[in-house]
C-alpha cells in the first residue's frame, strides 16, 4: 500500500468515525461547535454592592437587559481560554489537532501587540507547524467575518480544516465602576470547526463598514496612537457617574444602541436578498447576544415570530464575537425543533468599528 | 395619548418617580438619567414612536419636554 492510499484510508476511517458524533440519534445534524467559560462568576448582587447607585439595583439590571450573572477571566488570558474552548471541541467530536490546517483566531485582548495569539494557541493545542494561523482584531462581528474567511479558505483549496476560535477578554478593558460595560460584557471563548464539506452550508454574506463610528466603542490608549502613561491611567467621572481612565474601554451606549437600530434591519434585509430567501422560510435567527432590550427592540422591528429568535444572555452576558456561536451551540443543546437537518439559520453581528456582517447557515 | 399618559411613560421607561418627571425637569437632574435611562428611552421612542433618535438628536435632549416632542404619534 503506497503511503497516500494508506493516509487516505486512515483518513476516511477517522472521518467515518468521527461522523457519527456529527449526528445525534434523531439525525439531527450538529455544526462542530463548543464553547469555555471562565469559572469566575460576577452577579448582580455584586455589582449592586460595588456601585451603591439607587438606580442600579440588582433587579433593575436584569430587568433592563436580561442579565444576571456574567463570566470573568480574572487570571486567564485570550490565549488560555481559546485553547481551552480548542481543547473541549476536540475532545467532544473526537478530533484531532493533526487534522488542523488553518487557525482562525479572533480577539480584541490579545496576549501580545506580537507575535499572533494565534501562534501561541497553534503551539499549545498541538496544532501542526504546517497549518496557517492568524489572529484578527474585529468584535461583534468577528463570528461572521471567521466563517466568511473560512469559506474562502476552504473554497480556495488553501485549507481543508479551518479551526475558527473567538476568545474574548473585555473585562480586562473595563473599569470596574464604569456601569455602562461592566454590567453587560463577559468573558468567554468558542471553537468551531469548518470542513470542506460544510462550504455548501454557508451562504452568502452581507457585510458592512463604517468607520466614522470608531469613537464611539474604543480603547483609546495603549496603542500608537496614544501610548499609555500616568496621564492616560488617572481616572475621572463622566456625566452619568460612571468612572474610567483613557486606558479602560469607553462605549457610548445610547450611540451604539441607536446605530444598532438603524443598520441591523437593512443589513438583515440584504442578507435575506443575497440568499433568495425570506424571514417567515428561516427556521431560526441568531442576532449578535448584545442585552435583551437590543434583542427585543430588534426581534420588534424585524417582527421575528418569539419561538424562532435566540435570546440567551441571562447567566453570560455579552461575550463579544462569541455570543453567536455560544447561542448556536447552546440553541442545539436543548434540542429545540427549529434546528433540525436542513434548517435555515439567519445569524448576524454587529459592533465595534463600527462593523457588521450577516449570512445564512443551513444544518 | 394624552400628556399625563406620555409622562406616564416617561416615568415608567425611567423607572422615575412620576412625580419627579415635570415638562420643565431637566434630565440631568434626574438620577435614573443616565445611559441605561437613556438606552431605555430611545428604546420607548423607536418602539411606540418608530422614531431612531441621530447621535446629535440624543445629545440634544435636555428637558423632559424635549421627549415629549419626540412623542409625536
Amino acid at each position: 500500500m503506497s503511503p497516500e492510499t494508506l493516509h487516505r484510508n486512515i483518513k476516511n476511517t477517522y472521518y467515518r468515525s468521527a461522523a457519527k458524533k456529527y449526528y445525534t440519534k434523531k439525525g439531527q445534524y450538529k455544526m462542530l461547535i463548543s464553547y469555555y467559560f471562565p469559572p469566575t462568576i460576577l452577579t448582580n448582587e455584586e455589582l449592586e454592592k460595588e456601585y451603591a447607585s439607587p438606580s442600579w439595583t440588582a433587579s433593575k439590571i436584569y430587568r433592563k437587559t436580561g442579565i444576571k450573572s456574567r463570566h470573568i477571566a480574572k487570571d486567564e488570558l485570550a490565549s488560555d481560554i481559546a485553547v481551552e474552548a480548542g481543547k473541549k471541541l476536540f475532545a467532544e467530536y473526537g478530533i484531532s489537532p493533526s487534522q488542523i490546517d488553518f487557525l482562525l483566531l479572533c480577539t480584541q485582548s490579545p496576549d501580545y501587540y506580537l507575535p499572533t495569539t494565534a501562534c501561541i494557541v497553534q503551539d499549545r493545542l498541538a496544532i501542526p507547524t504546517s497549518a496557517g494561523a492568524f489572529d484578527y482584531n474585529l468584535g461583534c462581528s468577528g463570528y461572521i467575518y471567521g466563517l466568511a474567511t473560512a469559506k474562502g479558505l476552504l473554497s480556495a483549496g488553501i485549507a481543508k480544516n479551518v479551526l475558527l476560535i473567538t476568545a474574548e477578554t473585555y473585562t480586562k478593558h473595563i473599569h470596574p465602576l464604569d456601569r455602562s460595560t461592566r454590567t453587560v460584557f463577559g468573558d468567554g471563548a468558542s471553537a468551531t470547526l469548518l470542513r470542506e464539506e460544510d462550504i455548501a452550508k454557508i451562504g452568502q454574506f452581507a457585510l458592512v463598514t463604517d468607520g466614522k463610528g470608531a469613537q464611539n466603542l474604543i480603547v483609546p490608549t495603549g496603542a500608537m496612537a496614544n501610548p499609555r502613561t500616568e496621564e492616560t491611567a488617572k481616572e475621572s467621572e463622566d456625566a452619568n457617574g460612571n468612572i474610567r481612565s483613557m486606558d479602560n474601554i469607553y462605549m457610548n451606549g445610547p450611540e451604539i444602541y441607536a446605530f444598532t437600530l438603524r443598520g441591523v434591519p437593512e443589513l438583515i434585509e440584504k442578507t435575506l436578498a443575497k440568499n433568495n430567501t425570506t424571514m417567515e422560510k428561516l427556521d431560526y435567527i441568531i442576532l449578535h447576544q448584545a442585552n435583551k432590550l437590543v434583542l427585543d427592540s430588534l426581534r420588534e422591528k424585524l417582527e421575528i415570530p418569539e419561538e424562532k429568535y435566540c435570546v440567551d444572555v441571562e447567566n453570560i452576558g455579552n461575550t463579544v464575537s462569541s455570543t453567536i456561536p455560544i447561542a448556536l451551540k447552546r440553541s442545539m443543546e436543548r434540542g429545540i425543533p427549529q434546528l433540525k437537518k436542513g434548517s435555515k439559520i439567519l445569524i448576524a453581528g454587529f459592533g465595534v468599528g463600527y462593523s457588521l456582517g450577516a449570512t445564512v447557515i443551513t444544518l | 395619548m394624552t400628556i399625563e399618559e406620555k409622562l406616564d411613560l416617561i416615568s415608567e421607561t425611567l423607572d422615575a418617580e412620576r412625580s419627579n418627571i415635570k415638562p420643565e425637569t431637566q434630565l440631568c437632574t434626574l438620577d435614573e438619567w443616565d445611559s441605561m435611562g437613556v438606552i431605555s428611552t430611545i428604546a420607548m421612542l423607536d418602539r411606540k414612536f418608530k422614531k431612531v433618535l441621530s447621535a446629535e438628536q440624543i445629545e440634544k435632549l435636555d428637558t423632559v419636554q424635549d421627549i415629549l416632542d419626540r412623542m409625536e404619534e
